[in-house]
C-alpha cells in the first residue's frame, strides 16, 4: 500500500533520505522510530507529496506521488502532532468540511457515529474547537480517516504530549483502523506505543532505515535497548 | 470542491468578528453617506429649483428696454444635477453649478460648493463611492490577509491539501467565499442605492440603468482586483502578520498615495492652464475684432465701410436695418469665437489632465475606477463641459435673438427703441439635454479598460500563487 523506492531528497547539502526502502502492506502498523533529523517527517511528506524527491520514488496504492499527488492524497488520510481545525466550527463541523474535501459524503447522524467511534461524543462533537484538547483533536483527527476510507494513514508524533489515557484510546482506534486494512506509517519517538502498537519498527539514522524489526522480535527483547544500541548511544 | 470551499469560508467569515464589526461599520457608513447625499440634493435641487424660477421671473419681468440692454441685463444658465451625483460628487464641488449668461462676454461658472464649505472639506465628503473606493479595500485586507496565510500558521493547509485538495480550486475558493460574504453585505445596500439614488438627478438621463450597470461592473472589477491581491498576498506570505503589513502598505498606497502621487505626475506631464494668462489671451484677441461699444473702434470704423459699400451707401442711417444691430450681431459673433477657441483648448487640456490621469490608473486601480466612476456618475470634468458648452451656446442664440430684433425692428439710429415681455418670452429657459452614451463611453472606455486588465493580472497572480503555494507548504 505505502513503499518508498530507493528515496531520495537533499536539502541543500544535507542528505535526509539515503535511498530508503520501506513497504507497509494493508492492516499493517508501522513504526518509524529515529532521533530528530533522522528523516521521519520528510519521509511523511514524501508520501503526501509536499517535498518533490530528488531521487527514487514514493508509491501509494501503486500510484507514485510525485507523478500524480493528488490521487495519491486520496488515498491518505494525514495526521499530524497536532491535528490542525477551524476554530470558529465545531468539531462536527470540522468533520464536515474535512470529510468533503476528502471525498466523504455523510450526514450529520453519520458524522456524529464517525466522532462516535473515535471517542468523542455528541455534545463535545458540537461545540467549537478552540475548546478542544489534543486528544479531542486526535479524535476528529481519527473520524476524518474513517470518514475518508482511507486506505493508509500517515501519522507524525501522533501521540506527543497525549495524556496516557488519550494515549491508550488513540492506540485503541489505531489498531481499530488496521484491523480494517488500512496500512499505517507512524513517525513517532514514542518507543512505548510503537512497542505496543505497531506490527513492524525501523530505526532510521541518517536517512536510511538502519534496523527493522518484526512484531515478535521486539516483543521478546526491549525495544527501547535495541534503539539505543542501534544508536551507538 | 471550489464551492464546498466557499461556503465554508463564507461562513467563517460570517461568524468572523473584524467581519461582523467592520461590515456593521461599512453598513451604517454607506447608510449615513446616501442619506446625506440625498439631503444634500434635495437641497441642491430645491435652491436651485428657487433660483431658476426667480431668474425667469426676473427675465420676464425686467421691463420695456432695448433689447440688446436685455442683453447687459443677462440671465442665468444653472446647471442640473448629474445623473448620480449623490453617489458620487466627482468634480461638482470644484467646478460651479450655475453660469452668468450676458452680452459681448462668456463667464466662468461660480457658486462652487466647496467656497460655501468649512475647512473641514479638505478630509473629503463622506460619499458612497468614497466608502466603497477606500473603506472596502480595506475590510477586503482585514478579512483576507488570513485567508491562507493563517491557514499555513494554523496547520489547516497541510491538512487540506493532504486531502489532495487542490492549491488553486483552494484559492479560488477563497477568493469566491470572502467576496460572497462582501455580496452579502453590499448587494442589497447597493440596490436600495440605486434604486433611491438613481431618481435624484434633476437631468432625466435615458441611459441611467445603464450608467448604474457599469457602475456595478466597475467597481465590481475594482473590489475583485483587491480580492484577488489580498488572497494573493496571502497565499505567498508565511505569516498572517506580513500578509497584513503588506496589505496594509498596498491599501495605503492606492487609496492615499497614489491619488497624490498622480496628481503631482500629471501635473508635471500635462500643466493645468494659468487663469492670468487664459484671461489674457483671451483680452488680447478679443481687441482685433469689433468693439461695438467704442464708435472710436478702428475694426468698427473698417466694419462700417464695407458695410456701407456692400450696400451702395454714404450714410447707416441710410441702411434698410438698424446698423447698431448688425454691429452686435458681428461683435458677438466674433468674440464667441474667440471665446470659443480659447475654452475649447482649456478644456481639452483639462480633459488631457483626466485621460492622463486615467493613465495613472497602470499604478494603482483606485484611479482607474475614479476616472470610470464620475464618467458614469455624470459628475467628471466632461460633463461639467458638457454643460458650459451648452450654456454657452444657449448664450449665444440668447443674443442673436436679441440682436437680430435690435437690427430688424429698430429704426436706424433710433435709440429710444424698447420691447418688452413677448420678446422676452419668445427666449426659451435653459435646458441642458443628457450626454449621448457614446460621449459618456469615450470618457470611461479606458478607465474600464484599465480596471479589467488589473482584473485579470490579479487573477493571474492568484494563480501564480496558488501553483507557488504547494511548494512553500513544507
Amino acid at each position: 500500500m505505502l513503499e518508498a523506492k530507493q528515496l531520495q531528497k537533499r536539502f541543500q547539502d544535507k542528505t535526509a533520505l539515503d535511498k530508503l526502502n520501506l513497504k507497509v502492506e494493508p492492516g499493517e502498523i508501522y513504526a518509524l522510530l529515529g532521533p530528530n533529523g533522522a528523516g521521519k517527517t520528510t519521509t511523511i511528506n514524501l508520501f503526501l507529496g509536499f517535498l518533490t524527491p530528488d531521487g527514487g520514488e514514493a508509491l501509494v496504492d501503486g500510484i507514485s506521488v510525485a507523478a500524480d499527488p493528488v490521487a495519491a492524497r486520496r488515498k491518505i488520510a494525514y495526521i499530524p502532532e497536532q491535528v490542525a481545525l477551524y476554530p470558529r466550527f465545531s468539531g462536527v463541523e470540522n468533520l464536515e468540511y474535512f470529510s468533503r474535501l476528502g471525498g466523504g459524503r455523510h450526514s450529520r447522524a453519520e458524522l456524529h457515529a464517525l466522532l462516535e467511534r473515535a471517542g468523542l461524543k455528541s455534545d463535545a462533537a458540537e461545540r467549537m474547537v478552540g475548546t478542544y484538547s489534543k486528544g479531542m483533536r486526535q479524535k476528529v483527527g481519527i473520524a476524518l480517516a474513517l470518514a475518508t476510507g482511507a486506505k493508509a494513514l500517515l501519522l507524525d508524533e501522533p501521540t506527543s504530549g497525549l495524556d496516557p489515557a488519550a494515549s491508550h484510546e488513540f492506540s485503541r482506534l489505531l489498531r481499530q483502523l488496521a484491523g480494517e486494512k488500512v496500512a499505517i506509517l507512524m513517525a513517532t519517538h514514542d518507543l512505548f506505543r510503537a512497542r505496543e502498537d505497531a506490527t513492524r519498527v525501523g530505526i532510521l539514522l541518517k536517512g536510511r532505515i538502519a534496523s527493522e524489526y518484526h512484531r515478535d522480535e521486539f516483543q521478546s527483547r526491549d525495544l527501547e535497548k535495541l534503539y539505543l544500541e542501534r544508536l551507538g548511544a | 470542491m471550489i464551492l464546498t470551499i466557499a461556503l465554508k469560508e463564507l461562513r467563517d467569515t460570517w461568524r468572523d468578528g473584524r467581519f461582523r464589526i467592520g461590515g456593521t461599520l461599512l453598513v451604517v457608513l454607506l447608510i449615513v453617506s446616501g442619506v446625506l447625499a440625498w439631503q444634500q440634493n434635495e437641497r441642491t435641487r430645491a435652491e436651485r429649483d428657487a433660483a431658476t424660477e426667480l431668474d425667469r421671473r426676473n427675465w420676464l419681468e425686467q421691463g420695456e428696454k432695448n433689447s440688446h440692454s436685455a442683453g447687459h441685463y443677462g440671465l442665468y444658465a444653472f446647471k442640473p444635477t448629474a445623473p448620480l451625483a449623490a453617489f458620487d460628487r466627482g468634480v461638482e464641488p470644484y467646478v460651479g453649478s450655475s453660469v452668468f449668461l450676458e452680452a459681448h462676454r462668456r463667464n466662468a461658472t461660480s457658486f462652487l460648493p466647496a467656497q460655501d464649505a468649512t475647512n473641514m472639506r479638505r478630509f473629503g465628503e463622506l460619499t458612497a463611492s468614497l466608502s466603497l473606493q477606500i473603506l472596502v479595500p480595506l475590510l477586503i485586507v482585514l478579512l483576507a490577509f488570513g485567508a491562507l496565510a493563517a491557514e499555513r500558521e494554523r496547520g489547516t493547509l497541510r491538512q487540506l491539501l493532504s486531502l489532495g485538495v487542490d492549491p488553486v480550486q483552494l484559492v479560488v475558493g477563497k477568493f469566491l467565499g470572502i467576496a460572497l460574504a462582501l455580496a452579502l453585505l453590499l448587494v442589497p445596500l447597493i440596490a436600495v442605492g440605486a434604486w433611491l439614488l438613481s431618481g435624484t438627478g434633476e437631468a432625466g438621463d435615458p441611459n441611467l440603468t445603464r450608467r448604474i450597470l457599469f457602475l456595478i461592473g466597475a467597481y465590481g472589477l475594482y473590489l475583485g482586483t483587491f480580492l484577488a491581491i489580498a488572497v494573493a498576498v496571502s497565499a505567498r506570505c508565511r505569516t498572517g502578520r506580513g500578509a497584513l503589513a503588506l496589505l496594509l502598505g498596498l491599501w495605503a498606497f492606492n487609496c492615499v498615495l497614489a491619488p497624490r502621487l498622480a496628481t503631482d505626475l500629471v501635473e508635471q506631464w500635462v500643466p493645468t492652464p494659468q487663469l492670468a494668462e487664459f484671461d489674457a489671451a483671451i483680452a488680447a484677441d478679443l481687441k482685433k475684432g469689433i468693439d461695438g461699444h467704442d464708435s472710436r473702434d478702428v475694426h468698427l470704423q473698417k466694419f462700417t465701410q464695407e458695410t456701407l459699400a456692400k450696400h451702395g451707401k454714404q450714410n447707416v442711417m441710410e441702411l434698410p436695418f438698424n446698423f447698431n444691430g448688425l454691429v452686435m450681431l458681428e461683435s458677438e459673433k466674433f468674440s464667441s469665437e474667440v471665446y470659443g477657441h480659447h475654452y475649447a483648448r482649456m478644456w481639452d487640456q483639462l480633459e488631457a489632465q483626466d485621460r492622463a490621469t486615467t493613465l495613472t490608473g497602470a499604478l494603482a486601480p483606485m484611479l482607474a475606477l475614479r476616472t470610470a466612476s464620475m464618467a458614469l456618475s455624470g459628475t467628471d470634468l466632461s460633463q461639467h463641459r458638457h454643460f458650459a458648452d451648452a450654456s454657452e451656446r444657449h448664450r449665444m442664440e440668447f443674443m442673436r435673438v436679441l440682436n437680430e430684433d435690435l437690427m430688424k425692428n429698430a429704426r436706424p439710429g433710433d435709440h429710444g427703441y424698447r420691447v418688452g415681455r413677448t420678446l422676452w418670452e419668445q427666449l426659451p429657459p435653459f435646458v441642458l439635454a443628457p450626454r449621448e452614451w457614446d460621449a459618456v463611453w469615450t470618457s470611461v472606455a479606458a478607465a474600464l479598460g484599465i480596471l479589467g486588465a488589473w482584473f485579470a493580472g490579479s487573477f493571474l497572480w492568484l494563480y501564480m500563487s496558488a501553483r507557488r503555494m504547494r511548494l512553500e507548504v513544507a
